[in-house]
């Protein structure tokens, strides 16, 4: 019993889902002059409300896969919804002719994509940031529904 | 026929001139509401459909498809972008005394415009497109919608439609953003296709708060005069709020019209709307009064009790019974039903 009892706790950290989960970097080209961004402008950016940068470069707003973890933490943090719970958003955006986000199949390819374009911005895992981008804002995702 | 020999060229000559990308991205691909992505050009292609079937308490039942709307973007990342939205209407018709018919079918342009951006602020728009007042009418695509019977406060006391220029954005008001539009229309040459009861000539504008990611309001205003009407002029202004939290939603718009003709008489015209999710949020109740002060007739109110089912969000079945009193003219009692997909 003094053995099953720790075991159990050990089990328990070892195959529940993490409630710490690693924090998110929003970023751009490193050529971008902008070198912070708002948590609020963040957000005005990924609802295609916020249109243009700055310099007067349209953004292009990057996001992952609707099934991807990474996609979905960044969209409870951002909005406190799902992807899908942001569906009916998106319907009357697109009967106004605004698109959503552009879906990149991974996060080289966000980090590919961000660094060769300019007015892209998407996010990834802070530890796969390297030298091709720089980070506008760190974001501590909240825990999944 | 001819409009489906039509489509499905173009469809293939689109197929042809798309070539083959290593799937980094993946909005090349149709998607059910998101229309299609021609590859790299900034251009979209889509629209939504709509089908119904009426059943008036004192009159023949019909079916019709109404909406067949395609939907024509282009937006390749510069300061320019143009929509159009064109509309086949009446496209098939039937009814308790007439056969399935299609030689009412006819196009128009619902919308047509360019937009350029000037900064985050502040974008101009030239073209035809939906007159700012209220929320409905911003967004009545069948699909958006809840029941397939429209409020009559959304489209009676003015035109649907204006044609000119259009100065819209945003900007933070409070720490909250404060949408904001404001339009001229003093031309129809601009107009691709005459709307029912154009605008002769108007000015007005909106604003929209959002005071929180859950509720908003909004207030209109419009002076103009009716093509139909060149007489006299109108005076129209309106509130709107919208509050939506895990799919239930409240929402209601009012209107108050006025006029310098002697003989016209002031309307205020409003409805009040819920919307109730039911077992895996796929079902909704929809409940809706509405009442319509009316130029020939006392007021009118009606109720609207209906269901509503969505298996995909791009994708709602509607039915719905509706009843009033002095309603006969502009919202008859009766039952429908409709189908409407976006595409």
């Amino acid at each position: 019993m003094r053995i099953v009892y720790p075991l159990l706790v050990v089990m328990l950290f070892v195959w529940l889902p993490a409630r710490a989960i690693e924090p998110l970097a929003v970023i751009t080209a490193t050529a971008n002059p902008l070198d912070t961004l708002s948590f609020d402008d963040l957000k005005l950016i990924y609802l295609r409300k916020s249109q243009m940068d700055s310099e007067g470069n349209r953004w292009i707003p990057l996001s992952l896969p609707v099934t991807d973890p990474i996609r979905r933490n960044f969209s409870l943090t951002l909005f406190s919804m799902l992807p899908e719970e942001q569906q009916d958003y998106w319907n009357i955006q697109y009967f106004n002719g605004i698109t959503p986000p552009k879906v990149m199949a991974s996060e080289e390819a966000v980090l590919r994509f961000v660094s060769s374009t300019t007015g892209s911005i998407g996010y990834i895992r802070k530890q796969k940031v390297d030298n091709r981008v720089k980070v506008l804002l760190l974001i501590t995702p909240s825990a999944d529904k | 026929m001819r409009f489906s020999t039509l489509f499905n060229l173009f469809v293939i000559a689109l197929s042809i001139a798309i070539s083959a990308e290593a799937a980094e991205d993946t909005d090349s691909a149709y998607r059910l509401g998101s229309g299609y992505a021609v590859n790299k050009t900034g251009l979209r292609i889509g629209g939504y459909a709509n089908a119904l079937i009426g059943a008036p308490r004192a009159a023949p039942w019909h079916f019709e498809v109404t909406d067949l709307s395609l939907f024509l973007t282009w937006d390749n990342g510069s300061r320019l972008r143009f929509f159009s939205e064109l509309e086949a209407g009446d496209v098939l018709r039937a009814g308790e005394h007439q056969s399935l018919e299609t030689q009412n079918a006819h196009f128009e342009f619902e919308r047509f415009y360019i937009d350029g951006l000037v900064n985050n602020n502040l974008t101009v728009r030239l073209g035809k497109f939906l007159t700012p007042i209220g929320q409905w009418n911003l967004i009545h695509a069948a699909p958006l919608v809840w029941t397939t019977s429209r409020p009559v406060a959304t489209e009676n006391s003015f035109s649907t439609h204006a044609s000119g220029l259009m100065l819209h954005g945003s900007a933070l008001f409070a720490n909250r953003q404060l949408e904001y539009s404001v339009y001229g229309d003093v031309t129809n040459s601009i107009d691709p296709h005459r709307s029912k009861e154009p605008f002769d000539n108007a000015v007005g504008g909106q604003l929209r708060y959002l005071l929180s990611d859950t509720l908003q309001i909004g207030a209109s205003f419009a002076n103009f005069t009716l093509t139909n009407l060149q007489s006299s002029r109108y005076y129209l202004s309106g509130l709107d709020a919208m509050w939506s939290y895990q799919k239930f939603e409240l929402s209601s718009e009012i209107i108050y019209r006025t006029s310098d003709h002697a003989n016209i008489k002031n309307t205020w015209q409003g409805f009040a709307q819920s919307v109730i999710p039911l077992f895996s949020q796929r079902w909704f109740v929809v409940g809706r009064y509405e009442f319509f002060d009316q130029s020939q007739d006392t007021t009118g109110q009606v109720g609207v009790l209906g269901l509503a089912y969505r298996p995909l969000p791009p994708i709602v079945w509607k039915l719905e019974y509706r009843m009033g009193t002095h309603n006969e003219i502009l919202a008859p009692d009766g039952l429908s039903a409709s189908f409407a997909i976006l595409f």
